[in-house]
C-alpha cells in the first residue's frame, strides 16, 4: 500500500487524544454452560492499534463480535466515540470488519464490493466511483476493479476486504485474523503495509490474532487473553520484557522455564532452588513459596560466568540462519532451557555440558500455578 | 486428460482424437440413459410422430386444427395459469421455510427437514382426497374463515381454481424448499454480517446479498415446481374435476375416454414443449446466475 497521496481520504472524525475512544466495560458472554467472556474491560485510544492476542477459545473473537454488534453481550457496555452502542445494531455502529475469510461478495466485482457499503450508507451516487477508485488505489487493487472477487488470490482478496471496510470511513476497524490464510512472506509484507495505511488514515483498530509475532509487529498495545479474560494489556516491549503472568510469558516469545522453591529473600532478591541449581531473581516472595522462573533465550550467555550460572547438558542445536537456538536438558531430560546465540559456539555438540548465565534482573518470577503450560 | 488410456495403448493419441474420446466417467450414466431411451424416448418419438401425422402423411394440420379452437386456448391458459400460480405460492411459502431450515441447528433442523421430506412419501391421491375433505363447504377451511369473520357464510373451495392451487402447492412445496435450502446452506453467513457492518439494513442485506446468492436455488425450485404443476393430472382430477381442463387432464381424457389418439398426442406434445422450454430456459438462467455466485 503506497504512501499517502494528496487524494488520500481524510481521517475519520475521531479524537486521537481520547483515551477511551472505544471503551468496553464488563463484557460478559456465555454460550450454554461455558463462559466465553468473564467481564472484560478494555479502553482503546483514538488512532490506536490494539491487538487481542490469545489461543483459540480464549474469547478474543467473541469480544470482537460484541464490539461489531454481531453478538450481543449478556452483560456489559460498549461505548464508541462517546456514544453507548451496546444496543445499536451492527449497521448503525460505524464499525468496519475485515473477516478472517474476507467475506467478499462473490456475486459482485471488486469495485462493486467496495461500493456496497457506500450505497448502503446513502453516499451521493455520483461520488461513489471516485471513492471506490481512491480506496482501490490505496490498497493497490485498482487494476482488478472489474474482476470477480472469487477470481483473486488470498492476498488480493484481503486487500479488497480492507478497502471495502475502510471506504465507508468507519470510526473503528476490527480485523479478525486477516492474515492467517496467507503464506509467511506475503503475511509479513502485508502486516507492514496495513499498519502503515491505518496510521496514515488515523484509523483506530482492534485486531484479533493468535500469532504473537503478528501482534508484536503491528500493535501499539497488546491485550493477552486467556480463558475469557485479559491477562495483560501492555505495549509490545513491556509485554515481552515484563510479562505479568506465567501465561503471558508462555504465549508471547520463547522462554526457558524452571520450577523452583523460594529459599530466602533479601533486598528484593530471591534465592530460588531449582533442579538445576540455585537461581537468583528479583522479587518478593515468602520463603517456601513455589514459583515459576522464566528467562528469555537471548538473555542467556553461553560459557560465561555471572551471578546466575548453572550447568546444563546440550540436547539439540537448531541453526536458523541469523541465529542459533540451543536446547538444554531440564531436570527430567526434556528440552527445558533455550539459549539463543548469534553463532553456534565452539564445542556445542549434543551431550556437551555447558555453563549458562544471565543477569539477576533477567529472571522473571511468577507464582507457580497448578496447571502450567510447557516451556518454549 | 484421460491418463489411464494413453499408456496402455502404447502411443500418445493426437490431441484431436482426445477431445472426441468420451469421458470414462460419463459411461456411468449409460444404464440410466439406456433405460430412459427405451422406456421413455421411444414412446415419446411415436407420440411426436402421431401428433404430426394426418391421413395424408406428415402434416401440421392436426396441430393447427387444435390451435384454431378457442376451447384449446382456454385449456392452455388454464394449464399455464394454474402452474404459474402454484409456482408462485410455493416460492412465497417455500423461500422463508428454506431459510428457516438452513438456519436451524441440531434436532430442530432434523425435525424441520423431516417435515419437508416425509410428506413426499404420502401418495398424491391420498393428499388430493384429504384436500377434498378440507376444502368442502363444511370443511376445516370454510369453518375457520367463517369463525374468524372473514367469510359471512360457509363456502366451498372444492371444485374451484383457488382450491386447486392450494392443494397443488401443498403437494409440490418440498420441490421448491429443497433446492433453495441446498443453496442457502452453501452461503457463508459472514457475507450477511459483512453487509451489516458496511451499513446495510436487514432488508438491504436480503436484497443485495442473500437473494442474489440464492437465485440459482430459486431458479431450480421454480423449474421443478412449474414442470410438475404444468403436467399434474391427479390433483386437478380429484380437486376440481372435469369442468376445468388442463393439457394434462385433456390428454388423459383423450386417450382414456374419447379414444382420440390424435388429440391426445397433440396435447401431450404441446405440454412437452412447454415443459422443455421451461427446463432449458431455467437451466440456462441458473448457469448464468450461478457463474458469478456459487462455484
Amino acid at each position: 500500500m503506497p504512501a499517502p497521496t494528496p487524494s488520500a481520504p481524510t481521517p475519520p472524525a475521531s479524537a486521537p487524544s481520547d483515551p477511551g475512544f472505544l471503551t468496553i466495560v464488563g463484557a460478559e458472554k456465555r454460550f450454554g454452560a461455558s463462559t466465553v467472556l468473564g467481564g472484560v474491560d478494555l479502553a482503546v485510544a483514538g488512532g490506536e492499534f490494539v491487538s487481542l492476542l490469545g489461543p483459540s477459545g480464549c474469547g478474543k473473537t467473541t469480544l470482537l463480535r460484541i464490539v461489531a454488534g454481531l453478538v450481543a453481550a449478556d452483560r456489559g457496555r460498549v461505548v464508541l466515540d462517546g456514544r453507548d452502542v451496546t444496543r445499536t445494531p451492527p449497521h448503525r455502529r460505524d464499525v468496519g470488519v475485515v473477516f478472517q475469510n474476507y467475506a467478499l461478495f462473490p456475486h459482485l466485482t471488486v469495485a462493486e464490493n467496495v461500493a456496497f457499503g457506500l450505497k448502503a450508507k446513502g453516499h451521493p451516487r455520483a461520488e461513489i466511483p471516485a471513492v471506490v477508485a481512491r480506496f482501490l488505489d490505496l490498497v493497490q487493487m485498482a487494476p482488478f476493479a472489474d474482476r470477480r472477487a472469487q477470481a483473486l488470490s488470498g492476498g488480493q482478496q484481503q486487500r479488497v476486504a480492507v478497502a471495502r471496510a475502510l471506504a465507508v470511513r468507519p470510526k473503528l476497524l476490527l480485523l479478525d485474523e486477516p492474515f492467517s490464510a496467507l503464506d509467511r512472506k506475503l503475511r509479513e509484507a502485508m502486516q507492514i503495509d496495513l499498519k502503515r495505511l491505518l496510521r496514515e488514515l488515523g484509523i483506530t483498530a482492534l485486531f484479533v490474532t493468535h500469532d504473537q509475532d503478528e501482534a508484536l509487529t503491528m500493535s501499539d498495545r497488546i491485550a493477552v487473553m486467556n480463558r475469557g479474560a485479559i491477562e495483560q494489556l501492555a505495549d509490545p516491549v513491556t509485554l515481552y520484557r515484563r510479562p505479568a503472568t506465567a501465561f503471558a510469558l508462555g504465549f508471547v516469545g520463547l522462554s526457558s522455564r524452571l520450577h523452583g522453591t523460594v529459599r530466602e529473600e533479601g533486598d528484593g532478591v530471591l534465592r530460588v532452588e531449582t533442579a538445576l541449581g540455585t537461581v537468583r531473581a528479583p522479587g518478593r516472595f515468602r520463603p517456601g513459596s513455589p514459583v515459576l522462573l522464566g528467562v528469555r533465550p537471548e538473555r542467556i550467555r553461553i560459557g560465561a560466568d555471572g551471578p546466575n550460572a548453572i550447568e546444563a547438558t546440550l540436547v539439540e542445536v537448531a541453526f536458523q540462519g541469523a541465529r542459533a537456538h540451543l536446547f538444554f536438558a531440564g531436570p527430567d531430560g526434556e528440552r527445558a532451557l533455550l539459549a539463543e546465540a548469534p553463532e553456534i559456539p565452539a564445542g556445542a555438540r549434543p551431550g556437551a555440558r555447558l555453563r549458562l548465565s544471565w543477569a539477576i534482573e533477567d529472571t522473571l518470577v511468577f507464582p507457580a500455578e497448578p496447571a502450567q503450560r510447557d516451556a518454549a | 486428460m484421460s491418463a489411464p488410456a494413453a499408456p496402455l495403448t502404447g502411443r500418445v493419441p493426437a490431441r484431436r482424437s482426445l477431445s472426441v474420446r468420451p469421458d470414462p466417467v460419463a459411461l456411468l450414466a449409460l444404464p440410466a440413459f439406456a433405460y430412459l431411451a427405451a422406456a421413455y424416448g421411444w414412446p415419446l418419438l411415436v407420440l411426436l410422430g402421431r401428433s404430426l401425422s394426418g391421413p395424408q402423411g406428415i402434416s401440421l394440420t392436426p396441430l393447427a386444427q387444435f390451435l384454431s379452437d378457442p376451447f384449446s386456448w382456454r385449456v392452455i391458459g388454464n394449464t399455464v395459469r394454474t402452474a404459474l400460480l402454484v409456482t408462485l405460492v410455493c416460492l412465497l411459502a417455500g423461500y422463508p421455510a428454506a431459510v428457516a431450515l438452513a438456519r436451524a441447528r441440531g434436532a430442530v433442523q432434523g425435525l424441520l427437514l423431516l417435515s419437508v421430506i416425509l410428506p413426499l412419501s404420502v401418495g398424491v391421491v391420498v393428499k388430493a382426497y384429504a384436500w377434498q375433505i378440507v376444502l368442502r363447504r363444511d370443511g376445516v377451511v370454510s369453518g375457520l374463515l367463517v369463525g374468524l369473520g372473514i367469510w359471512d357464510a360457509p363456502q366451498r373451495l372444492l371444485f374451484t381454481e383457488t382450491g386447486l392451487v392450494i392443494g397443488a402447492a401443498n403437494v409440490f412445496l418440498p420441490f421448491m424448499i429443497l433446492p433453495i435450502y441446498a443453496v442457502i446452506r452453501q452461503i457463508d453467513p459472514r457475507l450477511a454480517e459483512a453487509a451489516a457492518t458496511l451499513g446495510a439494513s436487514p432488508l438491504r442485506r436480503f436484497l443485495g446479498v442473500t437473494l442474489p446468492l440464492t437465485l440459482p436455488g430459486i431458479v431450480s425450485g421454480i423449474a421443478f415446481v412449474f414442470s410438475l404443476a404444468v403436467s399434474m393430472y391427479v390433483v386437478p382430477s380429484l380437486v376440481i374435476g372435469d369442468r376445468f381442463q388442463t393439457l394434462a387432464t385433456l390428454t388423459g381424457r383423450a386417450f382414456l375416454f374419447m379414444r382420440d389418439e390424435q388429440l391426445g398426442s397433440t396435447t401431450a406434445v404441446l405440454l412437452l414443449a412447454v415443459a422443455v422450454a421451461v427446463v432449458v430456459g431455467s437451466t440456462a438462467l441458473a448457469r448464468r446466475l450461478g457463474g458469478g455466485g456459487q462455484s
